[in-house]
């Protein structure tokens, strides 16, 4: 597993997003050459939900693209239902570069809601492919 | 503008723009005005960057850091790739005088907006380099042009024959980095391990050389266009010697106090040194001035930021010529045809805090530009602008041209008054300091001057 880049906002951005999920109030990541904190604010912070309220969401995220290239969704029996529950590991999509299709990895479990590139579309690294409702 | 570059079938009607920033935009605008489809790439720090809304394709090539997005070589060839770009412009910095990403551009059937890669390589070293600027004439400074030996007793008889004090620099350097000063034979044998470690880690090479070292030169450059056909001219010359840690701060063109008899044949050994290694597109030559004697120090083997004080002197658009060179079209232009006029400054408006100098981050909350006849400013910002934290801190060229050098540092001054940048902290305050300065306004400043007159007025 390559080392996490914590100079880049995607992947302080993913940790702050787990960070509210998990209703974690900060988190410190000591490495040799690098010591990031995080510290969620009071209004960021996740909401644990009644039983009442239990189906509800805690908190969204998007499924971003890993590499530029041409958007493409996973299996053709799955596209456009919405809304289908992933878990984190599921390939939801892929990029396609020339032949090589790179899979598109859900990364949280939770209900994909929405799709948001075209078919076939032109994406760049870090654009919003999916739109995923997380559940406590 | 002159126009004196012929009309042929172009290689490529997509241009890649491998890079950010002012010179983004600069690049896209020389494009458009050429018919030119192009394509913007950006990190995640830069999606919002204006060029992006006026491209014909953006692209997000990678996160903010500089490693993973503009020095990510696959990434850009791969977004040339997916966008059906013909060539790739590598601007300056980042990957612009990298010889191995030359040839993966060529090796990908693209074209480089730049030498080839032997011509990168050449000039990168600088052993190879004073090499072949003696071979063309190029007056060099004196010492050795091969690789030190690794014994010190020699190093030492080598240091005595150029005369104290001297120089030690890592052949593969550059930038003021990797170099030490020595005063006087007893310091020789520390500075040489010291140096060769650096160079060792630094820059993967421990080869050295070594210079005499001119103790109040400036800093002189000459610019080259060339094409793909042995055509070469040289652009006229410019003062760069306002800098700060060896980053330029105001340029200027032409050189003041340089006669055109001293300057002309360099000038001309310059272009000859040019077609003797096939040089192709645009290069800057860079000489330490003293006493009336030039001295080579490197070429730099892509366009310079301060291109614009040689554009607005010249006449001649040279990120236009550049990329007609490399649509493989013939340098029309006749070395007689160039004719400089009048007199330009370029003052580079850094996002930094004007205490420290240390690079400022933030959000540009108003911003407003003078106007008016000779005035141009290159920059990327707006109302609104991120300043990110994760690359230079270069937000504006601010450019005048006049008919006289004093009628041009007037202009600059009324420039400079009428710029206003709000939000974060910017290094105008020195700027207009540095335009009120008399011995500045003299002229032939050498290259430790603005050093010495920053602490005096820090201090005042």
């Amino acid at each position: 597993m390559s080392r996490l880049d914590f100079s880049d906002p995607a992947t302080l951005a993913a940790l702050t997003d787990m960070l509210k999920a998990a209703g974690v109030d900060g988190l410190e990541i000591t490495t040799p050459d690098t010591q990031v904190k995080l510290v969620v604010s009071s209004s960021g912070k996740a909401v644990i939900p009644s039983k009442a309220a239990s189906a509800e969401p805690t908190s969204a995220a998007t499924v971003k693209a890993p590499i530029a290239g041409l958007f493409h969704l996973a299996p053709p029996a799955d596209r456009e239902v919405f809304p289908r529950r992933v878990s984190a590991d599921a390939v939801v999509g892929f990029i396609r570069i020339g032949h090589v299709l790179v899979p598109v990895i859900a990364g949280r479990a939770g209900l994909v809601t929405g799709q948001l590139a075209e078919q076939d579309a032109l994406v760049g690294f870090g654009d919003p492919l999916f739109e995923i409702e997380l559940h406590s | 503008m002159a126009d004196d570059i012929n009309e042929q079938a172009s290689l490529f009607d997509t241009v890649l723009i491998a890079n950010r920033g002012e010179i983004a935009a600069r690049i896209q605008r020389a494009c458009r005005e050429l018919g030119l489809k192009t394509v913007a790439i950006c990190s995640e720090a830069d999606r919002e960057a204006s060029y992006g809304e006026t491209t014909d394709t953006l692209l997000c090539v990678g996160p903010a850091s500089a490693t993973k997005s503009y020095l990510n070589r696959d990434a850009i060839l791969l977004a040339a790739r997916l966008t059906g770009a013909g060539a790739i412009h590598p601007g300056y910095g980042f990957l612009s005088e990298n010889a191995a990403f030359s040839e993966a551009v060529e090796n990908a059937g693209l074209v480089f907006i730049g030498p080839d890669a032997k011509s990168i390589a050449t000039m990168g070293d600088k052993i190879a380099a004073k090499r072949t600027m003696i071979a063309a004439g190029v007056p060099c400074v004196p010492g050795p042009d091969t690789a030190l030996p690794d014994d010190l007793e020699t190093i030492e008889r080598i240091a005595e024959d150029i005369g104290y004090p001297v120089i030690i620099k890592a052949a593969g350097g550059g930038g003021g980095r990797g170099m030490r000063v020595v005063h006087q034979p007893s310091a020789l044998r520390e500075a040489v391990t010291l140096t060769r470690e650096e160079a060792r880690q630094a820059f993967g090479s421990a080869a050295l050389y070594i210079e005499k070292f001119l103790q109040h030169p400036r800093h002189i450059e000459i610019q080259v266009l060339c094409d793909t056909h042995g055509n070469a001219v040289w652009l006229g010359h410019r003062d760069c010697s306002m800098q700060r840690r060896h980053q330029k701060v105001v340029e200027e063109a032409p050189a003041p106090g340089i006669f055109e008899e001293i300057i002309r044949p360099v000038g001309l050994a310059c272009v000859e040194a040019c077609q003797l290694i096939g040089y192709r597109g645009v290069g800057t030559f860079e000489f330490l001035y003293e006493e009336g004697r030039f001295y080579f120090i490197e070429m730099n083997t892509r366009l310079q930021v301060e291109h614009p004080v040689t554009e607005m002197t010249s006449g001649i658009d040279i990120v236009q010529a550049q990329i007609k060179s490399a649509q493989g079209q013939h340098l029309e232009l006749r070395q007689q045809d160039v004719v400089c006029t009048g007199h330009s400054f370029e003052c580079r408006i850094n996002a930094e805090d004007s205490d420290t100098f240390l690079p400022y981050a933030g959000v540009v909350t108003d911003v407003s530009w003078p106007k008016g006849e000779g005035i141009r400013i290159d920059t990327h910002i707006h109302k609104g602008y991120r300043v990110s934290p994760y690359y230079d801190s270069l937000i504006a060229k601010l450019i005048v041209h006049a008919p006289t050098r004093g009628e041009a540092m007037a202009r600059m001054r009324n420039a400079l008054a009428e710029t206003h940048v709000n939000g974060i902290s910017t290094n105008l305050p020195l700027l207009c300091a540095l335009f009120e300065d008399a011995a500045f306004a003299e002229g032939e400043t050498d290259i430790h001057y603005l050093e010495q007159w920053l602490t005096a007025w820090r201090a005042a």
